[in-house]
């Protein structure tokens, strides 16, 4: 019979994290005829220490990033109604791009495996990313621009 | 169980680094990466040419698990229509107003109009009010199961109320 335990963060280098305290690596602990009066459950527990070779914080930040221009986003739609325009519109092709790029690189992350497999979608979808944003930069400085179109494609 | 192990953790925040704390005496630290394990993990399995456990055709089908499905379904489908806007405006001959001519010059009914502008709002309203749900759960609101539902309900009505009010526009 096994169960799964799971900790809520213990040592957190003094930091507040901005929404949830980390996450340590589970470990599936096993429980055996005779194990409770030997060593407790639980404390038999394999952690990921917080001083671990691996202390880079940079997939935290980017987690934040992503929740972060989400909200620059959500709030770009109304800007985009009421105060249509250039500083919107390439407010609008930065934003849109990356909140894609990311969101296709989790798409990435979730369905490729294989250490070649991963880096040859993640140069494909850095290679659409920035022709896309090329695209609607083009879009916006040599036509009518991104809320300039959408008003005229929903005149019709 | 993880209760009380959540209560015992909180307990020793406070306190300095838990490694001489007695509970975890007999902790070891990992050997490998999270990344190592899971690629060793399908390394292993495509080697020995193990076929995948059924889960899309067997696992009994839930809303919210529909719900998260359409939200990436949207998201992708999102970005590949402005992906291909794109790329359009980079190779295409004329300008936004002449491809809008085109259309304009097949003369289409205002049902098949609303019906198309419909078709294009209802992805983006979906994935922008799910896309609100999700971020309440990144802060840690609405969990619990009811909550769960009752949320996704909303952002369904939402969707199509404000997709149908686009469409009328």
């Amino acid at each position: 019979m096994a169960s799964l335990v799971r900790l809520t963060s213990l040592c957190h280098r003094g930091v507040k994290p901005l929404f949830f305290r980390s996450a340590l690596l589970l470990r599936p602990v096993v429980a055996q005829k005779g194990n409770e009066d030997r060593i407790p459950i639980s404390a038999q527990i394999h952690v990921t220490p917080s001083r671990y070779s691996s202390g880079s914080s940079a997939a935290s930040l980017h987690w934040t990033g992503e929740r972060v221009l989400s909200i620059v986003l959500l709030g770009l739609l109304p800007a985009a109604y009421l105060y249509p325009g250039p500083v919107v519109d390439y407010s609008l092709a930065a934003t849109l791009t990356l909140h894609g790029h990311w969101g296709l690189g989790q798409v990435v992350t979730d369905y490729v495996h294989g250490d070649m497999k991963i880096k040859a979608a993640n140069a494909g979808l850095m290679a659409l990313s920035a022709v896309t944003f090329a695209g609607l930069c083009y879009f916006n400085y040599h036509d009518v621009g991104i809320c300039k179109a959408v008003a005229m494609l929903w005149s019709m | 169980m993880a209760l009380l192990l959540r209560s015992l953790a909180r307990q020793g925040l406070s306190r300095s680094c838990p490694q001489s704390c007695v509970l975890y005496r007999h902790v070891v630290p990992m050997g490998t990466s999270a990344k190592e394990e899971m690629n060793n993990f399908w390394a292993k399995n495509s080697r020995l040419n193990r076929p995948l456990s059924p889960h899309i055709t067997i696992y009994r089908w839930s809303v919210p698990m529909m719900m998260s499905v359409t939200h990436r379904g949207t998201g992708i489908g999102l970005s590949a229509g402005i992906s291909l806007f794109a790329v359009g405006a980079l190779a295409l001959p004329g300008d936004f107003a002449h491809y809008l001519g085109l259309i304009q010059s097949l003369s289409l009914g205002p049902a098949i109009i609303a019906s198309a502008k419909f078709t294009l709002a209802f992805p983006l309203t979906y994935h922008t009010f799910n896309g609100i749900r999700h971020l309440f759960w990144d802060m840690g609101q609405g969990f619990k199961m009811p909550q769960v539902y009752r949320s996704g309900y909303i952002v369904i009505v939402l969707s199509l109320l404000s997709s149908m009010a686009l469409a009328a526009l």
